[in-house]
């Protein structure tokens, strides 16, 4: 660690551990339920535990997302934090907001609104944290004047998210248009400003880790950023299949989802390539797994995956199925999890004892993760592509097709449990050593630098 | 390719699809009055998308294919069941699916009789939406297209039928509609192995989606040849004298005799030819 405040960022890590634990109790708790009978049927039914489940994991990658940054803009900018106290109070409100509304899912006190259950209270308090937190970290950027291409790709992606935020505080007349804008939130996060984010930090790691040239990486970030958005801002066009707007936008989404997965391969290529490239090795070997990791699992759940099911004549039949469960497992996973453990990962060693190339029980974490995330897709696939066959195609009723696909769930259930144990060993292995915020004048001194260049 | 130009490729490159993005929205926003029927969207309609909401409905189901995965797709479901079953229905889901049976089951909501009526309205709203022809082919709760696979009555080791796979045991005490369900998926032949549910879906016999719509059509018609007077009367002359008033078309009669077992009004108890026709004249 080279500035005494980057140590906030443990702090965020450690909430977004422990609400990541919480995530995986609901999604155990949710699977199960597709087993049934429910004997907690009037006590959490599936729609209370499935909503704390996406609404954890919404809430988890946001505060690792805003822990990595704030790890990591010291270190770019070559500055302290503008403010560590308000790093703080930004911690303590966002968790409170996250905790309070779980707690309200559990009576029902939420809008309803798929993924963006929040109430309007704590709608409100989230702009306030994403404004604190901006404000923060735009501060610490202005007094340092140094702004290198990956805080601008970071920056710009972190900024969109909170103005693509605004729509989701509206309320709207007519079902089809609040859907209409439902996406401008979802959709133009994942598939858009929070790839942008993923992109910034793939670099940064990229660059640290393979000790690959600054000049080169940015400009492929570039690249990938401009991919991203020819991409996905009209992509958000696979999301407005059968919903009630022109048919137009059957063809368009058809053709710019298929492009998405450039933007994936692109980053698969590039991390890849970088460390081929590189000839050096850094020591903290585990960070290295969970950089390629993400970027390579990106690719395969976001970008393979998507488009296995994004045409509209393949779409009309799989839409609502077990088949975007699919998707949606992996590509969030790797995406989004994936990156935020490797920036944990890279960072612990700095913040405690833990020596730089990772455990036993890292590993362990990492390769359970992997083939237990691996499983669950296969298994939500084999159940979508029997309930698209039975249900969809030969006309079977919906309660009959999914007594057919049982045994596909008994295997996600199995696979799942492979996920939660590699999820507990991280977590475990975050905890069992106690943070330890002593400075170092460089730690980049343990690995050569090619070149530093700014904007 | 050097730096400069990467930018500007990741700059022009969002400008403009931010820009034919931005246009078409527009222009959906000119055709959405249209394409969902704005204007039908009343007080009622938008009070049942608040219980829709309330209720975290979209959790376990889907609406336009949106939603959770763990409960049957809604769209188009009051063209599948009519008011007074949805009615029967949301009082509470237990007397019509047996969680044994489906190994899952919508738990009772306890919404008002307002919030029931309302959230129909807005269903059947979302029903009539232009949504590009969204399902191709209807999407069931239960029950199936293709005779053998639904749930027909089977024959315990007794010699006793038994209750069909995916019935719920039902008894006296619940709702006519319901009952006449069961009769529907249990009386011997099973009216469901040849006749679906499903708008469109002609199996050996004409589907019975929207028989009381066209019942009503039919009896108003100089065509029609039979007693009834009322949508009850014809749905009950059907069962009872299937030639009494013949459907057009070569694959369901030959003779002016109808090709439909014509035992029902001996074989049903008239108990059960009520709860059978009250079942029937939900599907509007």
């Amino acid at each position: 660690m080279r500035y005494q405040s980057q140590s906030v960022a443990y702090w965020y890590f450690a909430v977004a551990m422990v609400l990541f634990g919480l995530q995986l109790v609901f999604g155990l708790l949710s699977a199960t339920k597709y087993l049934g009978p429910d004997p907690l049927l009037y006590i959490l039914p599936f729609d209370v535990t499935k909503v704390i489940h996406t609404n954890l994991l919404i809430v988890w990658v946001l505060t690792g997302f805003m822990g990595a940054t704030y790890w990591m803009i010291p270190e770019e900018s070559r500055t302290e934090l503008h403010s560590v106290k308000l790093a703080y109070i930004q911690l303590g409100l966002w968790t409170l907001m996250g905790v309070t509304a779980i707690i309200g899912y559990l009576f029902r006190y939420g809008t309803g609104n798929k993924l963006l259950e929040q109430p309007l209270p704590h709608k409100i308090v989230i702009v306030i944290c994403m404004l604190i937190f901006l404000y923060n970290i735009g501060m610490t950027i202005r007094k340092s004047g140094r702004f290198t291409a990956t805080e601008s790709v970071l920056m710009i992606g972190l900024v969109s998210s909170a103005i693509l935020f605004f729509p989701a505080l509206l309320h709207y007349e007519n079902y089809t248009v609040s859907i209409f804008y439902r996406w401008w939130t979802i959709h133009l996060w994942v598939e858009g400003v929070w790839m942008m984010i993923m992109g910034a930090f793939l670099a940064y790691l990229l660059i640290r880790l393979s000790g690959a040239d600054r000049e080169v990486m940015e400009k492929w970030l570039y690249v990938i950023v401009g991919l991203v958005f020819i991409a996905g801002i009209i992509g958000t066009a696979h999301h407005y299949y059968w919903v009630g707007v022109p048919t137009y936008w059957l063809p368009i989404g058809g053709f710019f989802s298929a492009l998405e997965p450039l933007a994936l391969v692109g980053m698969a290529a590039y991390a890849y390539g970088a460390m081929r490239r590189s000839g050096l090795a850094h020591p903290n070997t585990l960070a290295l797994h969970w950089t390629i990791g993400s970027a390579v699992f990106a690719l395969f759940g976001a970008g393979l995956l998507g488009l296995a099911h994004t045409w509209p004549s393949v779409n009309k039949w799989t839409h609502g199925t077990l088949i975007t469960a699919m998707h949606g497992h992996a590509a969030f996973y790797g995406a989004y999890a994936m990156i935020v453990l490797a920036m944990i990962t890279y960072a612990l060693p700095s913040m405690t004892n833990r020596r730089e190339p990772g455990s036993a029980i890292g590993y362990w974490a990492f390769w359970l993760q992997i083939s237990g995330m691996f499983g669950m897709t296969l298994s939500f696939a084999t159940a979508g592509i029997g309930q698209v066959y039975l249900e969809r195609i030969m006309g079977m009723g919906y309660l009959d097709a999914q007594l057919k696909i049982q045994i596909h769930f008994v295997m996600l259930i199995c696979t799942a449990s492979v996920f939660t144990v590699g999820v507990a060993l991280f977590i475990y292995d975050f905890f069992r050593h106690a943070p330890r915020f002593a400075t170092t004048p460089d730690p980049d001194a343990r690995m050569p630098h090619a070149s530093s260049g700014t904007l | 390719m050097n730096n400069r130009q990467a930018r500007l490729f990741a700059i022009w490159g969002t400008g403009l699809s931010t820009l034919l993005f931005l246009g078409m929205t527009l222009d959906t926003h000119r055709q959405i009055p249209e394409l969902t029927n704005s204007e039908n969207i009343t007080p009622q309609v938008t009070h049942g998308m608040d219980v829709w909401h309330k209720y975290n409905c979209i959790n376990c189901h889907t609406l336009f294919g949106e939603g959770a995965y763990y409960a049957p797709d809604l769209t188009k479901i009051t063209q599948h069941r009519g008011e007074p079953y949805l009615q029967a229905y949301m009082r509470d889901p237990s007397k019509f699916y047996d969680e044994q049976t489906h190994r899952r089951l919508m738990p009772k909501q306890d919404l008002s009789e307002e919030e029931i009526t309302d959230l129909i309205a807005f269903l059947d709203w979302v029903s009539k939406v232009d949504n590009q022809g969204w399902p191709p082919r209807p999407i069931l709760v239960t029950g199936s297209f293709i005779p053998g696979t639904a749930a027909v009555a089977g024959v315990d080791a007794t010699g006793t039928p038994a209750a069909p796979e995916g019935t719920t045991p039902v008894d006296p005490g619940d709702d006519i509609r319901a009952l006449g369900e069961h009769v529907f998926r249990t009386a011997s032949p099973a009216c469901i192995a040849c006749h679906s549910t499903a708008p469109g879906a002609n199996m050996a016999g004409p589907t019975l989606a929207g028989i009381a719509t066209r019942a009503a059509e039919t009896i108003a018609s100089p065509d029609y040849k039979g007693q009834a007077t009322d949508v009850e009367g014809y749905i009950r002359e059907s069962i009872t004298q299937p030639s009494a008033h013949l459907v057009p078309g070569d694959m369901y009669s030959a003779g002016g005799v109808s090709f439909m077992p014509p035992g029902y009004g001996d074989g049903l108890s008239a108990e059960q030819i009520d709860q059978l026709t009250a079942f029937l004249a939900t599907l509007k």
